[in-house]
């Protein structure tokens, strides 16, 4: 319709970024989103509903949709494939609507002597079969703040490289 | 026939005179003016605004009413533009409008495109709820309203709400 058109007329130009942060329960999700936006991390519960926030980087100006990840939830998941330009994790990949669109994974929570390496994930993930769009994986801890800005220049990149 | 005759209309509206699409884009700016149209936004936040909580985190119900809020808005617009322009096509327009996308400037779109800000409607539930349970109707939110002040200067019981 007029609205969902000039909302891309719009958008283009602006240099506007969405981005669909996705994960099982209690990956770090939120975490993440409050770390990029520089906000206080110490009091975050489970996420019922989803989280937006705004964040300029490198001329962009990214919004991160941060979506429960409950299983309860994740039906509801599909109601966010609208319009996205990265996606940040995989098991979306046959989704018709988010078909060549970046995906990055996030290897969160490596502050944790118990997390398994980046390596490790890309492999059980099998990232190496995926040849229909450019994908990413980056070890992080969100606690830490530690790759998630890595992460967001490849986004950047990324981005710049497709709207190109 | 029938799109043919659309063809044609589309090609005549993309070719013809800027000042047809400047006619359509004056017609929006009335709609969007008008009471009836105050009215259908109240009618509608009326149904759901009880939904809305001023909290940080949104709630998955938001999402549905966002999508058949900006339904409801597409409708009667194009409803409207009917009214008023025998023939009219929306089709077309909207053709017109890619091509004309560089001159997409005006206060009209601005405002049109608000009505797909996601946080913009959350925010405008959230003015509504606080109106109609009496906060906001405080003495402040009246200097607000009658002062020459930029946002900046704004009480603080007002940038709460611009997260």
């Amino acid at each position: 319709g007029l609205l969902s058109i000039l909302r891309k007329l719009k958008s283009a130009p602006d240099q506007e970024v969405r981005i669909l942060l996705l994960g099982l329960d209690n990956a770090g999700k939120t975490t993440l989103l409050k770390q990029l936006a520089s906000e206080d991390i110490s009091h975050i519960t489970p996420t019922q509903g989803f989280n937006i926030k705004s964040v300029q980087s490198q001329g962009f100006k990214l919004n991160v949709w941060d979506i429960g990840g409950q299983r309860k939830i994740r039906p509801y998941w599909k109601n966010y494939f609208e319009n996205t330009d990265i996606l940040e994790l995989a098991e979306l990949l046959e989704e018709e609507k988010l078909s060549c669109v970046p995906v990055l994974i996030f290897a969160n929570k490596q502050d944790l002597l118990t997390a398994a390496p980046a390596s490790e994930i890309a492999e059980g993930l099998n990232l190496h079969t995926i040849r229909d769009r450019v994908w990413q994986i980056q070890s992080c801890s969100a606690l830490t703040g530690e790759g998630v800005q890595d992460g967001m220049n490849w986004v950047c990149k990324n981005v710049n490289a497709k709207k190109k | 026939m029938d799109a043919l005759e659309e063809e044609s209309f589309a090609l005549s509206f993309s070719s013809t005179s800027d000042a047809e699409f400047d006619a359509v884009v004056g017609y929006l700016e009335d709609i969007i003016m008008d009471d009836e149209f105050q009215l259908l936004q109240r009618n509608f936040m009326d149904k759901y605004y009880l939904e809305f909580e001023d909290t940080e985190e949104n709630k998955l119900i938001y999402t549905p009413i966002f999508n058949e809020y900006i339904s409801l808005v597409e409708k009667y617009i194009e409803e409207q533009l009917l009214q008023r322009i025998p023939g009219f096509n929306m089709a077309a327009f909207t053709t017109t409008l890619q091509h004309h996308k560089d001159e997409v400037a005006g206060d009209i779109f601005d405002m049109l495109l608000t009505f797909t800000d996601f946080l913009a409607f959350k925010e405008m539930f959230l003015d509504y709820r606080a109106e109609k349970e009496g906060r906001g109707l405080d003495l402040s939110s009246g200097l607000v309203v009658t002062s020459l002040c930029k946002s900046s200067s704004l009480p603080a019981s007002q940038n709460n709400l611009r997260h």
